[in-house]
């Protein structure tokens, strides 16, 4: 399966055998389980958003163009499902766990970098928190998963300009969040070297 | 927009080099001769950079393991949760109660695979809408079997009712009401907060929620709650849910047994995660000023921790401060 294309592998699943599903998992599960926990803030949450997610795309993979990038169709499954998940109220209130609880000490790094990487990590995602939904969509996509303009317009259904406006917004947030930082922060980006 | 505002609109698209050549030239034109607009291109650099620092978190193995038990290669199908497959015998005892006209219609549902070509509008086409309440004195404290629950949610929207109600899916949509103290709705709280594989952990971390809420109240205190929350620190997979636990052990009324301090002592000692042990060892100190006398085991444990060198060192700091409350 490994030689095959997203494409060849969705034509698999399209007529209806879904052995590539593995293969499809293990191409995409790092980048759908990061996307959502760092949307959602929420390691929990962003385990049900990559199984159902994989889920989705076997069940709807008619809905799939052989066209389309399939990390764009996936994407947009994920992004759908992160915004559902936030506008139910229940789960407002826990958008605020999950920081320190994900990353165990790398064991070659000194106590002193380690704790200096955790804070970096934690000021990065309170920045990316205080961010509107839409805002920390489009910088998460652009900056974390590399996705063009076009791509987030398509996942977020909404015009390129939009997401160019959303990931300015969200940089100017995010410069001021961290840019006490950032500017004195040789410290900080030698920590993380 | 004046010309700087437009330049700064473009400078993350320069940060991901997706300027088309001649707006590119453009903008680094400007920003050479825009002491303003170099400082801001500057700082989008460096803002940019730093966050790089955002790790990758690995996804966990069960995560795959899951998704993969609802594939059947061999059929070309997709399984019904697996968690729908098994109805038990504690079911049927409330179903006996309640649900006779329809028990027949979901043994003859529930394990048939579902056609994804045949049913591609939704992923719960095998959930049956239809709900029933069941009072908890109709439903026998001892489940038998090892159900499989969905979608639990809590009903206590009525503060002049002491009543509560668990609602969840079995092979039909159930809602158990009754008295917190109910013994049939203890268990059925108990087998949600025990049952990783069972019931989805947003489940169970909303029944953490939820029996924080309700049995901190002394009036609701119940044994076999805070015994589910030891379990739970024990043998939760999910760092989120054991820090949840601990958390809630630390609010339940009436002092910790010895089975709940045994399990905050193992979490001190072995939890792997290190948030874990400072929350455990954050309940250790609090049962300490609170009065509660630990054996020498946990006092040689809190010590060991507090200078252990390869310790995480908010722990060992927390496991210094907790012996100082308990030698003030």
């Amino acid at each position: 399966m490994k030689h095959l294309s997203d494409q060849e592998l969705m034509r698999i699943v399209q007529a209806g055998d879904f052995s590539p599903a593995s293969e499809i998992y293990d191409r995409y599960s790092s980048r759908i389980y990061n996307f959502a926990y760092r949307f959602l803030k929420n390691s929990e949450a962003a385990e049900d958003a990559t199984q159902e997610v994989f889920v989705k795309m076997l069940k709807h993979a008619n809905q799939f163009h052989g066209d389309a990038k399939l990390s764009t169709w996936l994407f947009s499954i994920t992004a759908n499902w992160c915004r559902d998940y936030l506008r139910k109220a229940d789960n407002k209130t826990k958008e605020a766990e999950d920081v320190l609880v994900t990353l165990p000490a790398p064991a070659e790094l000194s106590p002193e970098r380690t704790l200096e990487k955790r804070e970096n990590e934690r000021r990065i995602q309170k920045a990316l928190t205080a961010l509107t939904p839409e805002q920390r969509e489009a910088i998460l996509l652009s900056r974390f998963q590399g996705l063009s303009y076009a791509e987030i317009a398509q996942i977020s259904g909404c015009s390129e300009g939009a997401v160019k406006t959303r990931v300015f917004r969200a940089m100017e947030t995010l410069k001021k969040a961290l840019g006490g930082e950032a500017s004195g922060g040789e410290r900080c980006l030698n920590a993380i070297s | 927009m004046s010309e700087c505002d437009f330049m700064r609109e473009n400078m993350p698209l320069l940060l991901t080099e997706s300027l088309d050549p001649a707006r590119r030239e453009l903008t680094h034109q400007h920003i050479e001769r825009c002491a303003a607009c170099s400082d801001e291109w500057a700082g989008y650099r460096e803002t940019w950079q730093f966050l790089g620092a955002l790790p990758e978190v690995e996804v966990p193995a069960h995560v795959k393991t899951q998704f993969l038990a609802n594939v059947e290669p061999p059929l070309r199908r997709l399984a019904p949760a697996e968690s729908r497959r098994h109805v038990t015998r504690w079911l049927a005892q409330a179903a006996a109660v309640v649900l006779v006209a329809s028990g027949a219609f979901y043994a003859g549902h529930r394990s048939k695979p579902i056609e994804l070509k045949e049913q591609p509008a939704s992923l719960n086409s095998y959930s049956i809408a239809e709900s029933r309440v069941l009072p908890a004195r109709l439903v026998s404290p001892n489940i038998e079997g090892r159900p499989d629950i969905e979608n639990v949610s809590f009903v206590d929207s009525n503060p002049s009712d002491p009543d509560i109600g668990l609602s969840f899916d079995i092979t039909s949509h159930v809602t158990v009401t009754g008295r917190p103290t109910d013994k049939s709705m203890v268990r059925l709280l108990r087998y949600v907060l025990e049952n990783k594989n069972r019931a989805a952990s947003p489940s169970r971390s909303r029944a953490i929620d939820w029996v924080r809420t309700l049995y901190s109240r002394p009036e609701n205190a119940e044994p076999e709650i805070a015994e589910a929350l030891a379990n739970v620190l024990r043998n939760d997979s999910h760092e989120g849910v054991r820090i949840k636990a601990v958390e809630t052990l630390n609010r339940m009324p009436g002092g910790a047994s010895a089975d709940t301090r045994g399990a905050l002592i193992e979490a001190l000692k072995s939890d792997p995660n290190p948030a874990v042990r400072i929350k455990a060892v954050e309940a250790l100190a609090n049962l300490a000023r609170s009065g509660a006398t630990f054996d020498s085991a946990t006092l040689d444990t809190l010590r060991q921790k507090a200078v252990q060198g390869d310790e995480n060192v908010y722990v060992r700091v927390k496991a210094a401060e907790a012996l100082s409350s308990i030698h003030p």
